[in-house]
């Protein structure tokens, strides 16, 4: 393309959108048409459940169409970068696990999006633990047990993990504890409870969804979650930290837009959300999962994010994680 | 167990044919049929792709209607996709790779609607079984599946790679190159263990390694088009002129029944094992058939038994893979996996929860499926001969509406320009690959089952911590290895080797 080919483009791009970005009258009536959340994993997936379930309350409160968007693979990065490079005009929500943003530098050399600029949070969701399980059969009924009797076994001690926050917390007990227990990974987490259950791991660090729904049936037994406090969704489970394992592992979905959105957009998204989690249905469909329902106002969520990709830094060196 | 166990079966049959004979679901049942089979017949789109673009409509529904409107879309699908295997020889997923070999190959003999129908009979028969089997031994059968660990898995797959060397057209040597190459598409992606990019080259696309979809409709539909523009004449088909000649005869039963329950029994057992499913169902139904025949020299050419055997053993198998999803929740494979979330979006949780605590979902759910098997066979044996008038389509219209329908298959699972790319790319691959006799399905096998074959034998040696022994020391992974031992052997043993190549080349003749 010649140079005065190229200017012309962009110009008439440039322009075209200009005439498209709506003015500060009409950003006043937002919303003007249907809105998309962008979810990062495919239809039917966990993350999907929980993203449609915000689609169809806001779209009830708001009285606006909500469509959900499934921007699936690597790992979120698609959606992230897809959500991150749309127009900031508030029609555009990625609803998606903090920890897909904060975990960003950690993982990646060079991340398609700036995880500190690119999103701003305009509502909390959650808050969620990890959970360290073993199966019932084991003698293990506590933290304090199941550390003892790994110390004893040192490097002959096994245990699985599926995703990346359930690396980072099965490190942070390791290097708390100074057990040697040696990490199998797993695609998902459900591939590891055959291993588990036949006594080839000790022990695992899995989701809550998952270890609520293993729990619930009794398969298999939870001993501490990595919140710094206990959950209402699950106050009977005792949080690792209270069991001398300091931690605060804390995951968190939100509704996330690209930076620049306008202020009266953000505040209205922001107040349709904390409606639609401050209901008791809300509480109870978060609670059985594993997670409770968290509001907080866009500065304290946006510093809690920011806070998060430094954490995810530290935890990345912990567990000997490598950018690529 | 005694007769309370056998009074327990129909009792709970009893519960779930109440629940899914409402006029509602009925309706629904039917519904997801025809969706399934309209949107499933089109050349190179199978049930993936069909319940993943559908799927949306059941997200309204009452969860038992939903999952009798997937199922039905399901077993549309599935049958169109042996459809168009029979017709075009164009497989719309894995498990009708098989069928298009001798189905095919009748269709060209003029005995399409014959392949048809005796797949969808000998499908009807083996979902009956299988659903007896699941209703008897589905909470026995989950213990089983639960036996097997990351060593068994590693096992199971070598075993499935060996069988696809086997089953291969053409040179030994071409078939293992053919499983390597699909072993190292298998490979790009993120590594498991330590989230390092493999041929990546940093497109984002990539990072969850190649999709199955445009590999395979790369692979298979683009190729086959090609490969009929690339003839100066085109043959035209002999379509069996009057719809009565299209019902089989009471020697073709003679000949299909057999297959039929060999494939049934085989497809119900390998159901049950996660990752196994309907693809080695088929496979391995299509090397007994052979195995056994009294004349092999026939399969490859027209062989009705290559066609009942292998599509009973899909079926049977398609609906015992649902045991490890409702009793465990495990999907077996990717078809179960939209089934999950289906539930999911509903709310459920699969597991054995649902079989105790919402004994009317589960039963029900089992239950549509025999209901969705007869609407097939009464819906598709009538329309037999409209799906054989697509044979009568002039190519120019053809051709062009199959890239037109793989292109949009492919772009609707994942709005992602980059895969037509790979598609295309695919397309060229296995043009070439064709060129040089080389078959595709073992590298799709490859494809599928190395990335988990080499997953479990990490995770394996990891918790050996590098002793390879832990292969031997589990009888159901040493059973599976020196199966695969022995069947490494019949394929090196020269007077096997011989008698192989020379069927083959037959084949290909």
């Amino acid at each position: 393309m010649t140079p005065s080919k190229l200017f012309t483009r962009t110009a008439a791009a440039l322009l075209g959108a200009a005439a498209l970005v709506p003015g500060l009258a009409q950003s006043q009536a937002y919303p003007t048409r249907e809105i998309r959340f962008v979810c990062a994993f495919p239809a039917g997936s966990g993350a999907d459940v929980l993203v449609r379930y915000f689609a169809n309350a806001v779209q009830k409160v708001s009285g606006n169409t909500i469509i959900v968007e499934n921007k699936s693979g690597a790992a979120g990065l698609i959606a992230a970068e897809y959500a991150a490079r749309s127009r900031p005009d508030g029609y555009t929500v990625f609803v998606h696990a903090s920890s897909g943003i904060a975990n960003m530098l950690a993982l990646y050399k060079k991340p398609p999006i700036d995880p500190y600029k690119a999103m701003e949070v305009v509502a909390t969701i959650n808050r969620q633990p990890f959970m360290i399980m073993v199966d019932p059969k084991s003698p293990y009924k506590t933290l304090a047990q199941l550390t003892e009797a790994m110390k004893k076994k040192g490097e002959k001690a096994t245990y699985g993990v599926a995703a990346m926050t359930g690396r980072v917390v099965g490190e942070i007990y390791k290097a708390r504890t100074g057990i040697k227990a040696v990490e199998v990974q797993y695609k998902t987490a459900n591939d590891s409870l055959n291993d588990q259950l036949s006594g080839r791991l000790d022990y695992t660090v899995q989701d809550p969804q998952y270890a609520m729904a293993m729990h619930r049936e009794g398969k298999l037994r939870i001993l501490g979650v990595s919140t710094g406090e206990r959950l209402q969704a699950n106050p009977d489970l005792p949080t690792m930290r209270e069991q001398g394992v300091d931690m605060d592992v804390t995951g968190w979905f939100a509704a996330m837009v690209p930076a620049g959105t306008p202020a009266p957009v953000k505040a209205k998204l922001h107040e349709w959300f904390v409606k639609v989690v401050s209901t008791p249905e809300t509480k109870a469909f978060l609670n059985q999962s594993g997670g409770d329902p968290l509001i907080e106002t866009q500065e304290q969520a946006q510093k809690r994010l920011l806070r998060d990709i430094d954490s995810w830094k530290e935890w990345a060196k912990m567990a000997r994680i490598v950018p690529q | 167990m005694g007769s309370g166990f056998e009074f327990n079966i129909i009792a709970n049959l009893a519960t779930g044919f109440g629940a899914a004979a409402s006029l509602e679901n009925l309706g629904f049942a039917l519904l997801g049929c025809v969706l399934g089979t309209l949107i499933g017949v089109l050349p190179g789109i199978g049930p993936i792709p069909t319940i993943a673009m559908l799927l949306p409509i059941t997200y309204g529904l009452n969860p038992l209607s939903s999952l009798i409107m997937l199922a039905g879309i399901y077993y549309g699908a599935a049958y169109g996709g042996s459809t168009t295997s029979i017709l075009v020889n164009i497989p719309g997923e894995a498990s009708s790779i098989v069928t298009a070999i001798d189905g095919h190959q009748m269709a060209k003999q003029g005995r399409a609607g014959l392949a048809l129908a005796v797949s969808a009979l000998g499908s009807f028969f083996a979902g009956c079984v299988g659903i007896v089997f699941i209703a008897a031994f589905g909470p026995p059968l989950a213990a089983l599946a639960q036996e097997f660990n990351s060593p068994d898995y590693f096992a199971l797959m070598v075993l499935g790679l060996v069988m696809a060397v086997m089953l291969a057209h053409g040179s030994v040597a071409k078939a293992f190159a053919m499983v390597f190459v699909g072993l190292l598409l298998g490979l790009v992606g993120t590594d498991v263990n330590s989230g390092t990019q493999r041929y990546t080259f940093g497109v984002t696309f990539l990072f969850d390694g190649l999709d199955f979809l445009p590999l395979v409709i790369g692979l298979f539909g683009i190729v086959e088009v090609v490969k009929n523009l690339e003839l100066k004449e085109m043959p035209r088909m002999t379509v069996a002129a009057r719809f009565r000649d299209l019902w089989p005869k009471l020697s073709d039963f003679k000949d299909a029944w057999k297959p039929v329950l060999r494939g049934t029994g085989l497809g119900s057992l390998l159901g049950i094992l996660p990752g196994g499913g309907a693809v080695l169902a088929s496979f391995a139904s299509y090397t007994l058939e052979k195995k056994i025949a009294a004349d092999p020299t026939r399969f490859g050419r027209g062989a009705i038994e290559g066609v009942a055997g292998p599509e009973s053993a899909n079926n049977a198998a398609a609906q015992t893979s649902f045991i490890p999803l409702l009793t465990l929740g495990i999907p077996s494979n990717a078809v179960m996996a939209l089934m999950m979330g289906a539930l999911m979006i509903q709310g459920i949780q699969p597991g054995a929860a649902v079989m105790t605590k919402q004994p009317e979902l589960f039963w029900g759910l089992v239950a549509s499926m025999w209901i969705g098997n007869v609407i097939l066979v009464v819906l598709n044996l009538p329309l037999i001969g409209i799906w054989v008038k697509l044979l009568s389509i002039p190519y120019r219209l053809l051709f062009p509406a199959i890239l037109l329908f793989c292109v949009v298959g492919v772009y609707a699972t994942n709005t992602t320009p980059g895969m037509i790319a790979l598609m295309a790319g695919f397309g060229a691959l296995g043009y070439v690959l064709h060129k040089f006799g080389c078959e595709p399905a073992p590298l799709v096998l490859g494809f599928i089952l190395g990335p988990v074959m080499e997953e479990n034998l990490r995770r394996s040696m990891v918790m050996s911590r590098g002793d390879p022994m832990v292969f031997l020391e589990r009888p159901i992974s040493a059973t599976l290895l020196v199966v695969s031992a022995i069947v490494v052997g019949l394929i090196v043993v020269p007077a096997f080797r011989k008698s192989r190549e020379e069927v083959f080349q037959e084949d290909s003749a």
